[in-house]
Parts: C-alpha cells; sequence; structure tokens
C-alpha cells in the first residue's frame, strides 16, 4: 500500500503504539492531564488551563473489572474505558471531563466519581437541543461553571489563553479536514486506516505538536499528489460512532475498496467544527461546538440524519456505505431504520455491521465486509456498463 | 386472618377510566381536536391547559406487554431494522405502528409529538423517529442531567423551554392559554400528584393495603390523566379505598413478613407470576422508586408556574444522579420499614439501570439492606430467563428468612 511508504506516518503510528505514553510521561513531567471520551468535550478550555486534553478510548482487551460496575448491556467504549480506570491504567488523568453524551455516558460519569475518587471529575450538561434559541446561553453558563472549577484546582485561565487555545485548535482541525480531503480527492495516496492512526494520534497529543507533525505528512502528501494515480475501485463511505480500530478501516481497503470519506466522531465529525467569532471566548466555545456536525445523540430540530448522509455519499460519489454500529449503542441504532429506508430508497447499498469498540476485526466482520465489497463492486461494474 | 387476597375495588374503576381514555382519544382522531403524542415524563398539564389530548405511547406500550402482545409487536418493528438492544417500548410501539395491532387497535394518529428527555436519552431518537414517520411538529424540551444540584440555570433553561412550549401548543390550537387556565390545571395536576403520594405513603401500615404491582397498575391515570378533574377523583377513590384497608387491617400480601422495595420499571409480561412468587414468601412489595416518580410535590401556588414546573419536571427520580437516587432509596428503606431491595435490571432501559450494580453496593454496605438485582425486561420475554428469575428470587427471600426478622 502506497501509504506505507509515507515516511511522515511512522511516527503518528508510534504514538498509537503504547497509547498512553505520551499522557503518562506529560503527567510525570508536571502537566496535567484532562481525560475524556467525547468530542463534545470543549479541549479547548483545559488546553487554555495548561493541561494536556486526552481522549480515552478503549484501549484494552478486556473488561472484566467494569463488568462488576456495570451491566454487560452497556456499549463497549464504556466498559473499556471503565475498566482501563480501575486497573490503575489512566492513573496520569487528573481530572475527567464528562460532557453529557448518552444515557449510558451520564451513569458512567457517577460510577466513575463513586470508585475512582482521587481523579476530580467536571461534569459539563452540554445540551442535547443543539438548535434551541436557548442552549449557547445554558452552555455558556455550564462552561463558566467548568472554568471555576478548573479555576480553583489550577489559578486563573485567562480569557487570551482561551482564545490562543481556540485559535490553535481551529489551525489544527483545518489541517486534519485538509488531510480527509486528500483521502477523497486521491483515493490511494493515503489508506483510510492510516488515516484513522493520524486522527487518534491527535487525541493523545498535545495539539500543537500533533499539528506540526500533521503539517509535515499534508506537505508530504502534496508533494506526492501529481504522481500518484488513483485506482478506479469501488468508493465506500463510512459512518457510526467511534471507530477506535484503523484494522477495521483496514480490512475494508483490503476488499479492494476505497474508502473516501466518513462520519465516524473519530475521523471527520470530530474536526468538523468552525471557529466562531464572539467577544466572549467562552461564548465562541459554545457557539462552535454546538454549531458542529452532530452526534446521533444529539436533537437538532428539522434535521434529518438519513437525508444528511444520503446527500454527502452522493457528493463524496459514494458507491456503498458501511454503518459501524457499536454494540448497544442506543443513538446511532436508532439511526438505522430511517437509513435503510432512504438508501433502499436511493438504490445505494448499505451495509450494517456491529462492532465492539476495544476489539480487532472479528471474523464475522472481515466475511460481511467481504461479501458487501462484492456487492458494491458488481453494482458499479453494472452501473458503468 | 383469612389468607385469601380481598381484591381492590377501585381496579374496576381504572379499567372504565382508562379504556374511556383510550376510545375518547379514538373518537378525536380526524376531528378538530388536536391530539400530542408525549413522552411519560412530559409537562402534560400544557397540554391539557391548552385542550390538547395527549397519548402515551408508553403507557401504551405497556398495555401491549401485559397484555403479552409486546414480542409479536417488537418484532415487526425489528423486521424494519429496529435493533432488538434498544428500548423495547419503542420497539413494541414501532410494532403497533406498522402492523395497526395493539389492545385497543392502536393509537389514534399524532398532530404533534411532545418529547422532555427527563426520563431518558432514548425518547430523544425514538421521538425523532416519530417525527419522520408521521413528519408532524416535535417539540422538545432538553432537561439537563442532575448530577449534583439543579443550577439557577438549568431551572432557567428548562423554564425558557416551557414558555416556548406553551406558545407553541398555543399557535397549534389557534387559542391562547389565560394564565388562570394554567393555574387551575396545575392545581389539578398538584392535587393529584399529592393523592398520589398519599396513597403510595400508606404500605408504610403493617400490614401494607397494597403492593406494588397494585401501584403499578394504578399508576395510569397519573401518567395519562395529570392536570385533570377525573385524575383527581380516580385517586381520591383509590386513596379512600386504601385507608379503609388499613383501618380494617387488610394485608395486600395475607400474613405479610417480609417488606421489600422494588428500583426500575415492571416486568409487564409478568406481573402476575412474579407477585405470586413474591407473595409465596410472604413477601409484600411495599414501595417502588418508579411509582413514587409521579408523586412529585408541584406548588401550584407558587408565583411563576412555569418556574415550579420547571423545578418538578427537572428534578425527577431518574434524571439525578447515583448519589442522589441512593438518599431516595436510603429514605425508603427507612420509610416502609424495608428487609430488602429488589433491583430489576432492566436491559431495555439503560438510564434507570447502569449505576444500580453501585447503588446495590451502597446499600449493602451503608445499610446492612440484602439487594436482589434481578436481569430482565420490561417488554421483551424473549430475554427473561423464568427459571433463573425465580431461582434467584427463592435463595434471596430464604437469605432473608435466615436472618430470622419478624
Amino acid at each position: 500500500m502506497t501509504s506505507t511508504q509515507l515516511d511522515s506516518l511512522a511516527r503518528f503510528e508510534a504514538v498509537c503504539t503504547d497509547p498512553f505514553d505520551l499522557p503518562r510521561q506529560a503527567a510525570a513531567e508536571g502537566r496535567r492531564v484532562a481525560g475524556h471520551m467525547c468530542t463534545y468535550t470543549p479541549e479547548e478550555l483545559f488546553y487554555a488551563a495548561g493541561m494536556l486534553p486526552v481522549r480515552i478510548l478503549g484501549w484494552t482487551d478486556t473488561t472484566q473489572r467494569a463488568d462488576g460496575l456495570i451491566q454487560s448491556y452497556a456499549c463497549s467504549l464504556a466498559r473499556a474505558v471503565l475498566d482501563l480506570a480501575l486497573e490503575g491504567q489512566v492513573d496520569f488523568v487528573d481530572t475527567m471531563v464528562f460532557s453529557h453524551t448518552c444515557d449510558t455516558i451520564q451513569n458512567l460519569a457517577d460510577i466513575w466519581r463513586l470508585n475512582l475518587p482521587k481523579m476530580q471529575v467536571i461534569t459539563l450538561a452540554t445540551p442535547v437541543d443543539i438548535g434551541s434559541p436557548h442552549a449557547v446561553r445554558f452552555y455558556r453558563s455550564e462552561l463558566g461553571r467548568a472554568r471555576r472549577q478548573l479555576e480553583a484546582r489550577v489559578g486563573v485561565v485567562a480569557g487570551e489563553k482561551i482564545d490562543e487555545a481556540i485559535e490553535l485548535y481551529a489551525r489544527h482541525r483545518a489541517a486534519m479536514r485538509q488531510l480527509y480531503d486528500f483521502r477523497r480527492r486521491h483515493p490511494g495516496l493515503i489508506g483510510a486506516s492510516a488515516v484513522q492512526t493520524v486522527a487518534l494520534a491527535s487525541f493523545l497529543m498535545s495539539k500543537d505538536a500533533h499539528l506540526k507533525m500533521l503539517e509535515t505528512l499534508n506537505t508530504e502528501l502534496a508533494s506526492r499528489r501529481a504522481k500518484s494515480t488513483a485506482p478506479v475501485l469501488p468508493r465506500l463511505f463510512v459512518a457510526g460512532a467511534a471507530c477506535q480500530q484503523p484494522d477495521l478501516l483496514g480490512v475494508i481497503e483490503e476488499t479492494g475498496c476505497t474508502v473516501v470519506g466518513d462520519d465516524l466522531c473519530t475521523g471527520e465529525r470530530a474536526f468538523s467544527m468552525e471557529p466562531a467569532e464572539a467577544a466572549d471566548p467562552l461564548e465562541r466555545l459554545a457557539l462552535m461546538y454546538l454549531s458542529r456536525r452532530p452526534c446521533a445523540s444529539k436533537h437538532l430540530a428539522g434535521y434529518n440524519y438519513a437525508k444528511w448522509l444520503l446527500k454527502t455519499a452522493q457528493e463524496s460519489a459514494a458507491d456503498g456505505v458501511v454503518l459501524l454500529l457499536t454494540k448497544f449503542c442506543d443513538p446511532w441504532a436508532f439511526e438505522y431504520p430511517s437509513l435503510r429506508e432512504a438508501f433502499e430508497g436511493a438504490g445505494i447499498p448499505l451495509l450494517l455491521v456491529e462492532v465492539e469498540q476495544h476489539m480487532p476485526p472479528t471474523a464475522q466482520f472481515e466475511t460481511r465486509v467481504a461479501a458487501f465489497a462484492e456487492i458494491v463492486g458488481e453494482a458499479r461494474k453494472e452501473h458503468a456498463s | 386472618m383469612s389468607d385469601e387476597r380481598v381484591p381492590i375495588q377501585t381496579t374496576q374503576k381504572l379499567m372504565r377510566l382508562m379504556m374511556e381514555y383510550y376510545l375518547g382519544a379514538k373518537m378525536a382522531e380526524g376531528t378538530e381536536q388536536k391530539i400530542a403524542w408525549v413522552t411519560s415524563g412530559a409537562p402534560v398539564e400544557l397540554c391539557y391547559a391548552a385542550g390538547i389530548t395527549p397519548i402515551y405511547p408508553e403507557n401504551h406500550a405497556a398495555l401491549c406487554g401485559a397484555q403479552k402482545m409486546s414480542v409479536e409487536l417488537c418484532e415487526a418493528a425489528e423486521e424494519r431494522g429496529f435493533s432488538r438492544d434498544v428500548c423495547s417500548y419503542a420497539r413494541t410501539d414501532f410494532g403497533a405502528i406498522y402492523t395497526g395491532k395493539s389492545p385497543v387497535q392502536g393509537l389514534p394518529k399524532p398532530d404533534l409529538l411532545l418529547c422532555c428527555n427527563n426520563i431518558c436519552g432514548t425518547v430523544t431518537k425514538w421521538y425523532q423517529n416519530l417525527q419522520r414517520h408521521f413528519d408532524v411538529p416535535l417539540l422538545f424540551i432538553d432537561t439537563p442531567f442532575i448530577h449534583d444540584e439543579p443550577s439557577r440555570e438549568m431551572l432557567e433553561y428548562v423554564r425558557a423551554q416551557l414558555t416556548d412550549t406553551l406558545h407553541a401548543l398555543e399557535e397549534i390550537t389557534g387559542k391562547t392559554v389565560s394564565p388562570e387556565k394554567l393555574h387551575e390545571t396545575l392545581q389539578l395536576a398538584a392535587k393529584a400528584t399529592r393523592l398520589w403520594g398519599d396513597t403510595l405513603d400508606l404500605p408504610a401500615s403493617k400490614p401494607s393495603p397494597m403492593t406494588s404491582f397494585d401501584t403499578f397498575v394504578h399508576i395510569a391515570p397519573i401518567v395519562v390523566m395529570r392536570g385533570t378533574e377525573k385524575c383527581v377523583e380516580y385517586y381520591q377513590a383509590l386513596l379512600d379505598e386504601m385507608r379503609q384497608r388499613v383501618e380494617q387491617g387488610i394485608a395486600a400480601v395475607p400474613g405479610e413478613q417480609f417488606r421489600l422495595g422494588w428500583d426500575n420499571l415492571p416486568v409487564w409480561f409478568k406481573m402476575a407470576g412474579l407477585s405470586k412468587r413474591f407473595s409465596s414468601h410472604k413477601a409484600c412489595l411495599v414501595a417502588a422508586t418508579y411509582a413514587s416518580a409521579w408523586a412529585m410535590p408541584i406548588d401550584a401556588g407558587a408565583s411563576n408556574l412555569l418556574e415550579e414546573m420547571a423545578r418538578a419536571y427537572l428534578t425527577v427520580y431518574i434524571n439525578c444522579g447515583l448519589e442522589e437516587r441512593s438518599r431516595t432509596l436510603q429514605t425508603m428503606i427507612d420509610k416502609y420499614d424495608l428487609d430488602g431491595v429488589v433491583m430489576h435490571s432492566d436491559r431495555s432501559c439503560k438510564a434507570y439501570s447502569f449505576g444500580q450494580y453501585e447503588l446495590a453496593r451502597m446499600l449493602r454496605e451503608q445499610r446492612g439492606t440484602p439487594v436482589l438485582v434481578l436481569e430482565a425486561d420490561m417488554n421483551d420475554s424473549r430475554v427473561y430467563a423464568e427459571e433463573q428469575v425465580n431461582a434467584r428470587i427463592d435463595a434471596f427471600m430464604e437469605t432473608l428468612a435466615a436472618r430470622g426478622k419478624r
């Protein structure tokens, strides 16, 4: 694969090999770590407080300890991350931030507080109705509460610092979007699993450091762009909640398909935010986070995800869509009936496949994806003839 | 004392009342009368004040469950792509929509939807799906989860949305709701929740005049008719009968020896079986967090009614964190002199269930109260392991008996 020849990729891979190595080092060097699980967490605020924001995913292969504290019908992300914490794997976390996501994560926050009393826990009542005319004002007040809680621990978090963090994160997201753009426009230049590794590394690193590496990678990609000849492969779009395993996307690519776009919260959705203008930095954050591309756990009047995904898939010239459904993730499971209807109506193949966040691809996953790739490939040939 | 159970007379009234309610709503379909589908934790008083008929898909799903129709309906929803892992109420109702089947031949079509997420995030997704299906307005009330204390800003956020909701309802009906009408409706709601609360207090007497299985049956009007005269009349009758039973020493479980609490939704398709199982051990379920959820105190004399409603609806049990839930359970242990607590770990209700293991630990450690966690589901009997559940109940009751109390 072309992507393995990219010199600047190895550094991202190294970060993901031992995901908690960098955060652990940072903590040892005296930088406080703010852990979280959800991309609605306003990392800028914590970065401005001098902390290292780290998104914790289920980097473990067991949930045994967690199983005593939360039912087996909780999603694997919740169980795996709780297990890591109980095992002491994330002891480097100074402050754990729970932005309201779903029923599971909201209760997990309390289970966490009761079992891991050494960590400070900050809960953020991020609005569910992100389009409510009262949401920005309310969310702004929640951010103010979080800032006061933070300041009690680390001292004053200056407004200019928050603005600076907003600028840095905006540059970082723009660079990530550039990377996704390379993937979309030049299939074969860089693989989806490689891009996923870059994204995962960004959750584990200080964004200034990640941005530098990312700019090098983008420069390298730009220099190869002219030389790359895009192979004509079936084009797939991938959607869902988190995708912690780059190998899942790797399996999709190994079937001879190319991933041209995604709506994953470890993918393009995580970097969909545009900077907003307001005099007050917290209001800027509130505006930005409430107007980003929504997660299925949110409500937005008039928004129909099936319509959005169909339109986006068509704009990406996708031949098929894979929905990676994390087992027991209600918000995404509830999207499937209307997705199925919409894609059947449009004649675009849609594959629903259940995944466990902390588990590598199963044989069943590989079989189902391979079968789907064949269907998509056939459909593509028919269209062409 | 006789070993015969004395039936609750008011049950007859309940059947008539609910039949009238569903029939009345059905009759309204296609007329000028507006119908709203609402979530069970929504401030329904706004609908009644606006002259809109509220319909409860959740209550309807429970009815389907109790009549053992839910599996067939769930399967119909699953065929359309609903995962078996999502709420069985939602699956039951979508099944009823797709097939038209239910004990009341389905629900009348809505003119609008009113969703309040104070009970779970599932209703957010459920109502989004309803909105796409029926293509009618969806009014949404976002109630932030209370991990600690409800902040002034949270109350204001909800209050502002209630104001918007009221205006939206007025626009839909084309009629304004006078402050007097709202006050009157809220007064009726306050009366009914107080009567319901007083009724739920009575099982504190020994023996208890009713079990939680009875309260699960008699819960329907307080959920769906809060804010009406009929609701007040009904609960006055129920309270009177229960007071009489207390005076006459009528025991819901003759020879009552053990008093238990219940957490989470009922197992609708196994009400009779579970009731019998506990009775056979002379155990009476006397208190349930689920039933108390609709006994929330409402101050109808408050100067700002919408602010009062915001407070009442924001702070329901299920919208509060585990420490608050633990406090509620511990108060229940004292008030009802409980020997143990049964927690229904409800596969369909993640919001209610996650944290129960922690609550069980807290009750055991802080109060020495034995806790039984039963893995089940409120409406999907396919995931119910009858023998296992019964064996666990029997073992739990043996433990309680061995403790040698009473």
